[in-house]
């Protein structure tokens, strides 16, 4: 039987009084996509963040296989430094061998400025792509997605798809959290929608539907 | 990684690393202005309601009035001004205090019948009771000048007993035969028992007033302060001012830069991304020490470099510029690290970038301050001091710069040191964790 890559069982969070997450079971398997929808507040991010590691779940626990990219649902690098540099330095933190080499070619797949200019002054779209490239570095099985789109035109939005689809056809997994009902069909193998914190649907992408999720 | 990513952020932040520079620079020099305006003459009006003359006789001996006051007021700035003007720039502040002398003043002093007064008003600053004592002080070296005036006269008297001569008292002229002319007078006359009984007492009279002068002196000024001229470094200059200048402006660069680069990690999410195993809380709060004792290292050479250079250039003697310099430097690294411990508590605990600076400057001047407060000033000052870094950096720099033999001094406020950055350090760590949620 295939293990999932990605394994939480009763996770939760709480902020102060606030339940933004209630005991959840999550599952994401190889070559699996997985779709997190909901309204604003829903308990998305919080889910994929824990996942990520990024926050400590309240309660429950998450159990990793394999190197995990994770794609905030802001874009989270240093503003002073260059895209080359933010690269560069993450990829040292995360171990890649040749780090110069991998920013590098993050630069060039992701179509970012090399120069001088800090990040912070790039365009929201190269900042997102920026992002989006982070999550890469170390070349990850498992992708985990904050609504990687939702600030990007048209283009842009096909240019992030399309380094998802290829993690995808290597046989990684995806998980993304998004508020566009397109890209769940388009994209998704598998849908979970939340709201208030708890997991009201799960199901097959193709069983899902989007009336009344997002009001 | 984290160290070389901060120095890079804040090379490229040229008005905030001016700011960060100039600030605690301006903050020492203002510390520097204040403490020397504590030192500096206080203005002090001089109502002369007697009229005196210039030049005042006193026991048969001419004063100089004004210089004499002139010459022992040296701690303040005395300016003449009529009752009304006087008691117009003492509401005003102006000056910080009056001294007048009354009518009458000058025939008391001459007659020497009752003790002339001068009469001193002050104002209700915090000046007052220094300029209180330096009027006690000037009317105590008045009356010392004025005592040898008196012992001169007294004296000339003595001398008039003991030799004979001419002589005055109170508008009556007289001569005196003097014990010189007894003694002669004794020994023309022929021998008798009545004749040796008298000459025993000229003989022992004699004797005891030749020592008049000194014992008149003695028991005028029973001790006095004998004070040699010093050679050694200004104030200014002082090794005390140095680690005083070094302690502010470390302690202000690094509380402000580590409260800002921790606070920064927050807002700009990169908090999220380290946390994923890929730098622990306890590296990241080692990371901002660092940065703090990185800059702080650097400013602080800096300074004690162009103090030094002053120190030389102005040819000063009395201290050592570039002998302890290396271990200053330690000390400065060592304080810039536990102040950035302090500063990234300060940060994580204000979770943005902006509210961290404006907490870290709500901070600082208090954690400095009460580092300036003297011991007897405030004993709950002195003791709070205590639990920060401030006073400990400066007995450490003030050891290393100007201690014969710092090593105890250094010992101790090294423990202290490394306590209070322990301390804080875990708190900064623990308010990561609370930072990242």
């Amino acid at each position: 039987m295939t293990e999932p890559l990605v394994c939480a069982l009763r996770v939760s969070r709480r902020f102060g009084e606030v339940e933004a997450l209630a005991p959840t079971d999550f599952e994401l398997m190889p070559a699996e996509t997985v779709a997190l929808v909901g309204p604003n507040g829903a308990g998305k991010s919080t889910l994929l963040s824990i996942l990520a590691g990024a926050l400590e779940p309240s309660e429950g626990s998450v159990e990793v296989r394999v190197r995990v990219g994770w794609v905030p649902q802001r874009p989270a690098h240093y503003a002073r430094l260059t895209p080359r540099e933010n690269l560069e330095l993450f990829a040292r933190l995360e171990g890649v061998p040749d780090a110069a080499q991998a920013a590098a070619a993050l630069l060039e797949r992701f179509g970012l400025p090399p120069g001088p200019r800090p990040s912070g002054e790039l365009s929201v779209g190269n900042r997102q792509r920026l992002n989006v490239a982070l999550s890469l570095l170390g070349e990850p099985r498992v992708l985990l997605l904050d609504e990687p789109t939702a600030s990007l035109d048209p283009g842009q939005r096909r240019r992030v798809w399309d380094v998802v689809n290829a993690l995808h056809g290597e046989g990684g997994a995806v998980c993304f959290a998004t508020q566009y009902v397109e890209e769940v069909t388009d994209h998704a193998d598998r849908v979970v929608v939340l709201q208030d914190g708890r997991v009201v649907f799960a199901g097959e992408a193709s069983s899902f539907e989007a009336e009344g999720v997002f009001d | 990684m984290l160290l070389r990513k901060d120095l890079r952020v804040l090379w490229r932040s040229p008005l905030l690393l001016g700011a960060l520079l100039a600030y605690p620079i301006v903050i020492a020099l203002l510390v520097g202005l204040v403490a020397g305006y504590a030192s500096a003459k206080p203005r002090v009006a001089f109502v002369d309601e007697d009229h005196l003359p210039p030049v005042v006789a006193v026991g048969g001996h001419r004063f100089h009035l004004q210089t004499v006051i002139n010459d022992v007021a040296k701690q303040v700035t005395l300016v003449r001004l009529n009752p009304k003007e006087a008691a117009r720039e003492l509401a005003d502040g102006k000056v910080v205090a009056t001294i007048t002398v009354p009518p009458g003043f000058l025939g008391d002093l001459e007659t020497t019948t009752k003790s002339p007064s001068l009469v001193l008003r002050t104002g209700t600053g915090g000046l007052t009771p220094r300029v209180t004592q330096q009027m006690q002080a000037l009317v105590y070296q008045l009356n010392q000048k004025l005592q040898a005036g008196y012992i001169s006269a007294n004296l000339v008297f003595v001398r008039l007993i003991l030799h004979g001569g001419k002589g005055s008292f109170l508008g009556q002229k007289f001569d005196l035969l003097g014990l010189d002319g007894t003694q002669k007078e004794l020994a023309a006359l022929p021998p008798s028992k009545r004749v040796a009984v008298i000459q025993h007492f000229v003989q022992v009279a004699r004797a005891g007033l030749a020592q008049t002068g000194a014992a008149l002196r003695a028991t005028a000024n029973p001790i006095t302060l004998v004070q040699p001229k010093a050679h050694g470094r200004t104030w200014v200059l002082s090794a005390q001012v140095q680690s005083y200048g070094i302690a502010l402006t470390v302690t202000f660069l690094a509380l402000m830069l580590a409260a800002g680069a921790a606070a920064a990690e927050k807002d700009e999410g990169t908090i999220g991304r380290l946390r994923r195993g890929l730098v622990s809380f306890g590296q990241l709060v080692w990371a901002k020490v660092a940065l703090a004792a990185v800059v702080g290292l650097v400013l602080g050479a800096a300074i004690a470099v162009v103090f030094g250079i002053v120190v030389e250039a102005a040819g000063v003697t009395g201290g050592e510029p570039w002998g302890r310099l290396p271990l200053l430097l330690v000390g400065v690294a060592l304080a810039g690290a536990v102040v950035g411990s302090v500063g990234t508590l300060l940060g994580a605990l204000a979770r943005e970038a902006r509210t961290a600076s404006l907490l870290a400057v709500l901070v600082v001047l208090p954690v400095i301050f009460l580092g300036l407060v003297p011991r007897g000033a405030l004993g709950l000052a002195y003791w709070l001091s205590l639990f920060l870094p401030f006073t400990h950096a400066v007995r450490w720099f003030g050891a290393a710069l100007y201690d014969t033999s710092p090593w105890r001094t250094l010992g101790v406020e090294t423990a202290w040191l490394l306590v209070l950055g322990a301390v804080y350090g875990l708190l900064a760590r623990v308010a990561m964790r609370r930072l990242a949620a």
